[in-house]
């Protein structure tokens, strides 16, 4: 029976609400510290990759062992061990999802996984909560290595551990054009697979074959996939565009075509 | 004379034993609402690391306004299932109040959910919020459960410029009553959009298994007691117009006979939302009061005729078939926490008076009725309140205008020399809004707690 003040309620809610959002917005970090450790874990992955292009280089009794590249919802995920007298040494992933906001779970997850693995010694690690996918397809990569080098130990001795990440392995670069079909990118719609044909180190045509169909996603591979293609053979590399409102087909796409590029370039 | 003395004592003892006020169930549940929230609120947090620009900020307050706006809608449903701990604890005008709240409050977030996300998609294909329009097709075209949920987003459009106060108020009740029965409706399309494309939901699946309990549960519940409850009710019942009587000019009593009526747990104080089978009215539903304590084989209201439906009544037939639901209302002797209890009645709002001064429990000189009306003529019911009065001991009064038209001074000084012990009654009071305003403030003013004031409002 109090006396209703209904402008003052509505006043009141409104300033609440918006200094609340704002405030929470306000909260949270503008970059996360983790992302820019887990961005120079990756480069320098990706040197060490470039060092030792076939996977598995044994350098003073450390030996690298790369695990299978896993698929997850999200993108690939693919696990480098570096082992040194019989323990692991370091962990990274040479692949995590990416784009969107794969980004910040990506980010938020690896440095933690590769933590838990070091300190574990096994697969049998906790998932990141937030982060279950890529934390699944880690461990199932995790999990691969392990088992290669399980096998270098058993089929044994020879010094320099011959095992090799799948995705590493395949083609060496030729003069001629050739024609590679990267690996098949799940997307919520969908798979996309990407072939590129390239001649003289460049890309000289991309095509998707695979792509999602039925329903809306026809008009949206319509839509999207020539453009793609095109964007492809310009950029020569994945870093290309997404077509907006067809943001899964692009990230599926650029997947697929990164795989490709991969393969290509041995 | 000391016998008599001793009696009343006793019987006073006997009536304290049997008062066990019993608290509304609000505090703790407007708590958990909160924590609700809090949850909902966490739930963001710990999925979004950091916010990388400005694009990531609007975008983010486009995913908290919709969780939250997704969460309250459960509840704005929730409060209209009529819940009988909501119903007859809290209270069916509090509840109705909250609904109006809540719900308002809730279409403003939706809609600041749908503006935000669109402006942050265009951001994020390098377009401008000019092109917001544009994104917007875009991506009720292209994302899963979109169309669905761009519909029920219509749908709230219209229910909500039909619940604005002036809108409403020029509008037939039975139209805007049919136009928000789209409610149900709207939440169901806007549904699924959340758990498709719910950046939350997508990230933690047991967010998603939460979401599904708390629709299930609210589903449940409107369907059980909106439902299954009310044609349980009255298939066990079979209600029927016994008669109507005219108690002054334009009120009338409707008296209802029915089987068993006394296994529905009506108590005095509480009323049904009435639903009469005859030409022109069994569309809509009303809510009035029982005007006598409920009688195994008769149950009465007393209605003024000043709606179309109300006017309406007068006509009723004998032995026309009677849909209720209820009983609702929590303005019952459980409120009561003193043995001395002031009832105050304006108009017809007599009629819950007339049936709490019948049966609450009390000695003679605990119950004392107030009654307020334009002239004597008005006073409905008045013969039998003053058998009741004189049967029970209790106090009879009121106050009309005088000859000339001047309004009685019911104030805090009027009612204190009347009533010196005032700020030791619970008061239990029905009326127009204005009237129980002033009242309310008399009542306060004379020392009464506002925790003893008891009284049920329909105005919004």
């Amino acid at each position: 029976m109090r006396k209703s003040h209904p402008i003052r309620r509505v006043v009141l809610a409104t300033a609440a609400t918006v200094s609340g959002v704002v405030l929470l917005l306000s909260l949270k970090p503008s970059s996360d510290p983790a992302s820019a450790s887990a961005a120079g874990a990756a480069s320098s992955a990706a040197a060490a990759g470039q060092e030792s292009p076939q996977g598995g280089t044994g350098a003073a009794g450390a030996t690298t062992v790369d695990g299978d590249a896993t698929q997850t919802q999200y993108g690939v995920v693919q696990v480098r061990l570096t082992v040194a007298n019989g323990k692991i040494a370091q962990a990274q992933a040479i692949q995590a999802p990416k784009g969107g906001t794969s980004d910040q779970k990506t980010a938020l997850s690896v440095p933690q996984l590769n933590k838990e693995t070091v300190a574990a010694q096994s697969a049998n690690i906790d998932s990141v909560s937030g982060a279950t996918y890529t934390s699944t397809g880690y461990k199932q990569s995790l999990q691969s290595a392990l088992d290669k080098l399980k096998e270098a130990a058993a089929s044994s001795s020879s010094g320099s551990s011959s095992s090799s990440g799948s995705s590493s392995s395949s083609g060496s670069a030729q003069a001629q054009a050739k024609t590679v079909t990267g690996q098949v990118a799940q997307t919520q719609y969908g798979p996309v697979q990407v072939r590129i044909t390239v001649s003289g180190g460049k890309i000289t045509k991309a095509e998707a074959v695979q792509a999602p169909s039925g329903g809306t996603s026809d008009q949206k591979t319509a839509l999207s996939v020539p453009k793609l293609n095109q964007e492809a053979v310009a950029a020569g590399n994945a870093s290309i565009d997404s077509v907006s409102g067809a943001t899964y087909t692009s990230t599926g796409y650029k997947q697929s075509l990164q795989s490709a590029l991969d393969q290509a370039g041995g | 004379m000391t016998t008599t003395l001793a009696g009343g004592r006793a019987a006073r003892r006997q009536t304290m034993r049997r008062i066990r006020p019993r608290r509304s169930p609000a505090v703790p549940l407007l708590l958990a609402v909160w924590a609700g929230a809090a949850a909902v609120l966490w739930l963001w947090w710990h999925n979004t690391p950091s916010i990388a620009d400005q694009n990531g900020k609007i975008l983010n307050a486009g995913r908290i306004t919709g969780l939250l706006a997704g969460y309250l809608m459960a509840l704005v449903v929730l409060q209209m299932a009529r819940v009988p701990a909501l119903e007859r604890r809290v209270g069916s005008d509090r509840v109705a109040r909250w609904h109006a709240m809540s719900g308002r409050y809730t279409l403003c977030l939706v809609f600041a959910h749908v503006f935000l996300i669109m402006w942050g998609y265009a951001l994020q294909a390098g377009k401008t919020l000019n092109d917001i329009v544009q994104q917007t097709i875009d991506s009720v075209n292209q994302l899963p459960d979109m169309g669905k949920a761009a519909i029920g987003t219509g749908l709230f459009v219209v229910i909500g410029l039909t619940s604005i106060g002036p809108v409403r108020r020029r509008m037939p009740y039975d139209t805007w009553y049919h136009v928000h029965l789209l409610t149900y409706a709207a939440v169901f399309l806007t549904f699924w959009h959340q758990i498709t494309t719910g950046n939350d939901f997508a990230l933690t699946p047991m967010a998603k298994t939460f979401w599904y309990g708390l629709y299930g549960v609210v589903t449940a519940l409107v369907v059980w007691y909106r439902i299954l409850t009310p044609i349980r009710l009255n298939l066990r019942h079979r209600m029927r117009v016994e008669a109507v009587i005219e108690e002054t000019p334009g009120i009338v009593s409707v008296l209802i006979g029915g089987r068993k009526l006394h296994r529905m747990g009506a108590e005095a104080g509480q009323f049904f939302r009435w639903r009469f089978m005859a030409p022109g009215m069994r569309f809509s539903s009303h809510p009035y009061s029982l005007s006598a304590a409920p009688r195994p084989d008769m149950l009465r209201i007393t209605v003024k005729a000043i709606g179309d439906h109300s006017a309406r009544l007068r006509e009723l037939r004998p032995g026309t078939k009677v849909w209720a639901e209820g009983p609702y209302g929590a303005m019952t002797a459980s409120r009561r926490s003193r043995g001395k209890v002031l009832l105050v009645a304006g108009g017809v709002g007599i009629t819950p008076m007339r049936a709490l001064f019948e049966t609450l429990p009390g000695a003679a000189g605990d119950l004392t009725l107030l009654y307020r009306a334009n002239t004597t003529q008005d006073l409905a019911l008045w013969d039998e309140l003053a058998k009741i009065a004189n049967e029970r001991g209790a106090r009879l009064m009121y106050a009309v205008n005088s000859p000339e038209g001047e309004r009685p001074d019911i104030s805090a000084e009027n009612l204190q020399r009347k009533i010196p012990d005032i700020d030791n009654h619970d008061v239990f009071m029905c009326g127009p809004p204005g009237f129980a305003q002033g009242v309310y403030e008399a009542l306060r003013g004379a020392g009464v707690p506002a925790r003893r004031i008891h009284h049920e409002s329909f105005e919004m």
